[in-house]
């Protein structure tokens, strides 16, 4: 129930926190939102002697916007932002959608999106669908700046690449084609704060004929150890006119690729089910959305 | 006239008030709640909320390595060393066994030599806050020597020759019964229909939001100690407390704070308070120790899961001759409210419908889990799922509608069950009707879509039991009204006000009773010193038990002030009437005088107007006058009266993904008169939602070694919100002319019939019967999988 005593910092710029991030080393935490990292302090699986909390830096916060360039959203933006955002609905629509499912209205005005990806947790919300718009995080220390696909930062179950000194200090996603359409779906026992068996997301874009996919993306996530990137739904449906047998099949093949595990939320075979499920149901969603464009 | 004269329901025309106790004017009223205003504003003082001057921080050092070990050794030298620790505690220095049901009481404060589940206390620290008490926990050291964990019933019973779990227990079995009434086996020889099933519930528990929290304050002077806690039965509070602390109750007092939620799981001691008590005796100074949730599921006293063994025979026009119930509960780690728990499974038998032969085999068997308890609907919840589970099915071998089976069978007011449980009044066939009609039931049975279905079911409950758990027919309400010009009415009971609303239904059948408004009413509960004597709010007994007492009391002080009345109004005393703040003569409206004028005359020639009423169920056991034996049955079980309830549930089934939503609840409720409707809705609605989780989502899971996988509410999953159904409830017309003001109860009845409505919707639904709840979404992807594989079977289409 209680946290370890730490020291606090509050920077107020990068160049402080780069600094102190120097200084501290493997003895600091980054304090963002606190939903995850104070909740592990309680319970006594961490305990870090220092707390750096980068909240206050205005460079590492909000989302903006430039047409033909895309979208760079600041690690510190809350996601009760991104849910509510009209451009991030407008533009990437699944991301809009997969952080408006992140636990309570509560842990959405408090919790990060850069926390959300940090935190690395196989079934986290919002990786999913920035990993199906390609999205790529931008890494910075004293030194310099790193830029990688998400895919490639999430390492696996909280692990993440970032080096003594570094922070995840944005996202960075790439101008959507116009008539790309995302979507994003999960499956849990309810409805509300709830941690995902699966979540996934698809982005998806037609030929003028309004039938033949141009370029197909499918992100799953709780079914691995990060965001899998499904290749066989691009390789099955790409070219493609798109049909119920089609999706079908491709949602037949990312049961193939998923590597679900069995936990006190569900089991491996359940999780395996809803994969095709999903997959079907969105690819099926995507493309009646890709004709109204 | 007052504006509730305008209200239809109580206009009663063509009958002199004096001839109608039914024309209620405060009774009735969807008046707010006494406690509304503070709980909405914040203000509400929860025990946890309480800081007295001095006051030190308890914390329990929980056992977190084994569900079952012999404790060898507990070094709490280094604890003591921690500065800001005043003291600490074991559990041998208070080893008197305490326990809701004093013949299997077999809890101590802290466990004593032997720790039966995993988070079971071993020891405790006072300190100066809690954040030390809880590191000098981690200093405590505690040596283990552990043995097999017993985590299912029958293990427990198979392998009772090699570990017991306790000493008195050698089989394992906590306590076990026979019921035996009629010729069973005659009956079912004669049977047209016979249906034998087995059933399973799951294991949840009850969710209130304050967790467990006690303040103990001993005053090392006077030798008396004040208690208190969020609990639901103050006066069994304090009866085990003072068997654990080897005081006399009247050097104790428990007083409730405002209490959030119980359920039945605050309706017996919890370790906290004897702790709490235990280290402000050693020290002198006020003590709070209060609960993480994590400490609240390891100690909840859930649901007992239940195993159950069914055979029901219907001659062949559908009336129901035997029934023959087996069932084993898993008690978890300690008796508690096991015994009660157990024999009400097997009363369940006996009502709604009328069952002429019957059988009970029970046993109550311990295992190295939390102990089970009592919790809302206690012992009706798990053999009402089978029951009407089963009357669904049978209804479908008979190729009748479950509504037309259920209807046929539904018992009726003044009817005695072969057990002897006397029903005086029902109008449970009112309340299958209504919710028959009101959903459309007959119009979409059978006939939704695949995916889409619908179920009913129907349920009862008791309205206060007929025993204290200690065997004393004492009265188990007495209700103290006071009168006088500066504090107006104040009721006076030791009732536990838990969110339930009995204080806003005790101001409105006192107004009701001394002819006043229910604004004009204080109520006092809570408080074993301030309050008259009350058992606690279990069994759905405070409306009808309090409803009583405050009729007779209330009758004692109305005879005194219409004899004032009289004497000021020139009239006869026995010609008037107190409604409304007047008293005035039934037959000439000009002998009328103000109540207040009344009460004002009286206190100043006489004093304050006091009077205390008494309620003692009647009881059903006993010895036949004739014959001289003893009459069998009807001892747990009966009630003065019952209150029924009919559900029917509308789900969606994904048939893709096994997701279960449930759409759309229509309920009707015989709740005899309903004293607030707006609570009653409220009761409910919660009751409804109460067991839609633990139907579909809400278990306690364990590891094979015990250890609990999910302690707290992100893994363990209760409906929220966006879970909650379309809901039309009802409450049907409905006056027990034995019950004070017509009342029953409504708090534990409407949880009956959800389990199986809900299961006989997915079998609408999908066409697949589930014998065991939670049904997850997997259990339906299986089922359907299942299905589809036989259905396909032979390959001669003949599915
Ligand atoms: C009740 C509840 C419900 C939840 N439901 C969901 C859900 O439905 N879906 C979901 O995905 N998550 C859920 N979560 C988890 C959590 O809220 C989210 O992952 C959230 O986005 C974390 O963000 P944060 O800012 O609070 O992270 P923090 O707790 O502040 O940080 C998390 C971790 O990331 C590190 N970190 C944070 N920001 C940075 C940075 N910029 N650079 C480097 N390291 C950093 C921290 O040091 C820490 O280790 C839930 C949590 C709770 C308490």
């Amino acid at each position: 129930m209680f946290m370890n005593q730490f020291e606090y910092f509050a920077p107020k710029t990068p160049g402080e926190a780069f600094e102190l991030m120097g200084r501290l080393g493997s003895k600091a935490r980054i304090l963002a939102g606190g939903t995850e990292l104070v909740i592990l302090m309680k319970d006594r699986i961490i305990r870090p002697e220092c707390l750096i909390d980068i909240n206050n830096i205005e460079e590492f916060k909000g989302i903006k916007y430039e047409p033909g360039k895309g979208m760079v959203i600041g690690a510190t933006t809350k996601i009760a932002d991104i849910q509510y955002s009209e451009i991030v609905k407008r533009k990437y629509y699944a991301l809009a959608d997969a952080a408006g499912e992140i636990g309570s209205s509560q842990v959405r005005h408090m919790g990060t999106i850069g926390g959300n990806s940090c935190n690395a947790s196989p079934s986290a919300e919002t990786p999913t669908p920035l990993v199906a718009y390609g999205a790529t995080v931008v890494v910075s220390s004293a030194t310099g700046e790193r830029e990688m696909p998400l895919e490639e930062f999430i390492q696996g179950v909280r692990m993440i690449d970032l080096k003594e000194g570094e922070l995840l200090t944005k996202f960075k996603l790439p101008e959507p084609s116009p008539k790309l359409v995302g979507r994003y779906a999960y499956m849990g026992a309810r409805d509300a704060n709830e941690i995902d068996f699966v979540n996934m997301a698809v982005t998806l874009e037609l030929e003028d004929d309004k039938q033949t996919v141009k370029s197909v993306k499918l992100v799953m996530g709780s079914v691995f150890i990060k965001p899998l990137i499904s290749t066989a739904v691009t390789a099955l449906l790409t070219g493609q006119k798109f049909s119920d047998e089609l999706a079908a099949k491709a949602a037949e093949a990312t049961q193939g690729e998923a590597k679900p595990i069995t936990d006190v939320r569900a089991s491996a075979e359940y999780r395996h089910e809803i994969v095709g499920v999903l997959a079907r149901r969105l690819l099926k969603e995507a493309f009646g959305a890709a004709q109204e464009v | 006239m007052g504006a509730w004269d305008q209200r239809e329901n109580y206009v009663r025309e063509g009958k002199p008030s004096y001839l109608d106790e039914r024309r209620f004017t405060q009774v009735g009223r969807s008046v707010p709640r006494i406690d509304g205003p503070a709980k909405a504003k914040g203000e509400s003082i929860y025990t946890a909320d309480m800081v007295l001057p001095n006051m030190v921080y308890g914390k329990i050092k929980r056992c977190k390595e084994y569900a079952h070990a012999k404790i060898k050794k507990i070094d709490c030298s280094k604890a003591l060393a921690l500065p800001g620790v005043l003291a600490v505690l074991t559990g041998d220095e208070a080893p008197n066994k305490w326990g809701i049901v004093p013949a299997s009481a077999n809890e101590t404060a802290l466990a004593v030599d032997k720790v039966r589940f995993y988070g079971e206390g071993v020891a405790a620290v006072a300190a100066i806050d809690e954040e030390t008490a809880e590191a000098a926990c981690d200093l405590i050291e505690v040596e283990y020597e552990p043995l097999p964990v017993l985590l299912d019933p029958f293990e427990s019973m198979a392998r009772a020759s090699e570990v017991i779990i306790h000493e008195n227990a050698p089989d394992n079995i906590m306590h076990k019964g026979d019921q035996i009434y009629g010729d069973v086996d005659k009956a079912f020889e004669k049977c047209e229909y016979i249906l034998e099933r087995e059933f399973k519930t799951g294991r949840p528990q009850q969710c209130y939001i304050e967790p467990m929290s006690a303040v103990a304050s001993y005053d090392t002077q006077n030798g008396l100690l004040r208690l208190w806690a969020s609990s639901q039965v103050p006066h069994y509070l304090h009866r085990q407390m003072s068997i654990v602390l080897e005081m006399p109750m009247s050097k104790i007092r428990v007083t409730l704070p405002t209490v959030g939620g119980g359920f039945g799981g605050k309706g017996e001691a919890a370790s906290s308070e004897f702790v709490a008590c235990l280290l402000s005796r050693k020290l002198g100074m006020p003590v709070k120790v209060t609960y993480d949730r994590d400490e609240v599921f390891f100690t909840s006293k859930g649901r007992h899961p239940c195993y159950m063994k069914w055979k029901i025979g219907l001659d062949k026009d559908g009336y129901i001759q035997a029934v023959d119930f087996d069932n084993t509960l898993d008690k978890g780690a300690y008796a508690g409210w096991g015994v009660v728990v157990m024999f009400y499974t097997a009363s369940m038998v006996h009502l709604p419908y009328k069952v002429p032969n019957a059988r009970t085999h029970v046993r109550n068997v311990y295992t190295n889990k939390p102990t089970t308890g009592a919790m809302r609907g206690l012992g009706g919840v798990q053999p009402r799922f089978a029951m009407e589970c089963m009357l669904d099915e049978l209804a479908e071998m008979m190729g009748i509608s479950p509504y037309e089976l259920k209807m046929k069978n539904a018992i009726e007011s003044g009817y005695t069950a072969i057990n002897n449980m006397y029903t005086p009044h029902t109008e449970y066939k009112k309340c299958l009707q209504t919710a028959v009609e009101k959903s459309g039931y007959l119009e979409k049975h059978g006939k939704l879509p695949f995916g889409k279905g619908i179920g009913l079911a129907g349920g009862y409950y008791i309205t206060g039991t007929a025993y204290t758990l200690y065997q004393s027919y004492k009265p188990h309400t007495s209700v103290t009204i006071k009168v006088d010009t500066e504090g107006g009415v104040t009721v006076l009971c030791a009732a536990a006000e838990i969110g339930q609303g009995c204080n806003t239904v005790m101001a409105q059948m006192a107004a009701e009773a001394l002819g006043v408004h229910y604004e004009d009413v204080h109520v006092q509960t809570g408080d074993t010193e301030i309050g008259s004597f009350d058992l606690g709010s279990f069994a759905s007994r405070l409306t009808y038990g309090s409803g009583y007492a405050i009729r007779e009391a209330a009758k004692e002080i109305n005879e005194k002030l219409k004899a004032m009345a009289g004497g000021v109004l020139g009239c006869r005393a026995d010609q008037l009437i107190i409604k409304d703040r007047k008293i005035y003569s039934m037959f000439e409206p000009k002998f009328t005088i103000d109540w207040a004028t009344v009460v004002q005359k009286y206190v100043n020639s006489v004093g304050a107007l006091i009077a205390t009423g008494h309620f003692s169920p009647p009881r059903r056991k006993g010895i036949d006058i004739i014959t001289g034996n003893r009459v069998q049955g009807a001892n747990i079980g009966h009630s003065p009266t019952f209150g029924f309830s009919c559900q029917v549930h509308e789900v969606d089934v994904d048939v893709e993904t096994g997701r279960v939503y449930v759409k759309k609840v229509t309920e009707a409720g015989d709740c005899g008169t309903a004293v607030n409707p707006m609570s009653v809705d409220g009761q409910v609605e919660g009751s409804i939602v109460f067991n839609m989780g633990a139907a579909l989502y809400e278990e306690m899971k364990f590891d094979a070694n015990g250890k609990h996988l999910n302690p707290n509410f992100h893994d363990y999953k209760c409906p929220t919100f966006m879970e909650m159904p379309d809901m039309d409830t009802n409450i049907v017309e409905s006056y027990d002319p034995t019950a004070p003001f017509g009342v029953k109860e409504t708090g534990e009845g409407a949880v009956q019939p959800t389990f199986p409505a809900i299961t006989n919707a997915i079998y609408d639904a999908i066409g697949v019967r589930f014998y065991e709840v939670p049904i997850t979404p997997e259990m339906i992807l299986k089922a359907l999988k299942e299905k589809k594989e036989k259905e396909a079977g032979c390959g001669c289409g003949c599915s």
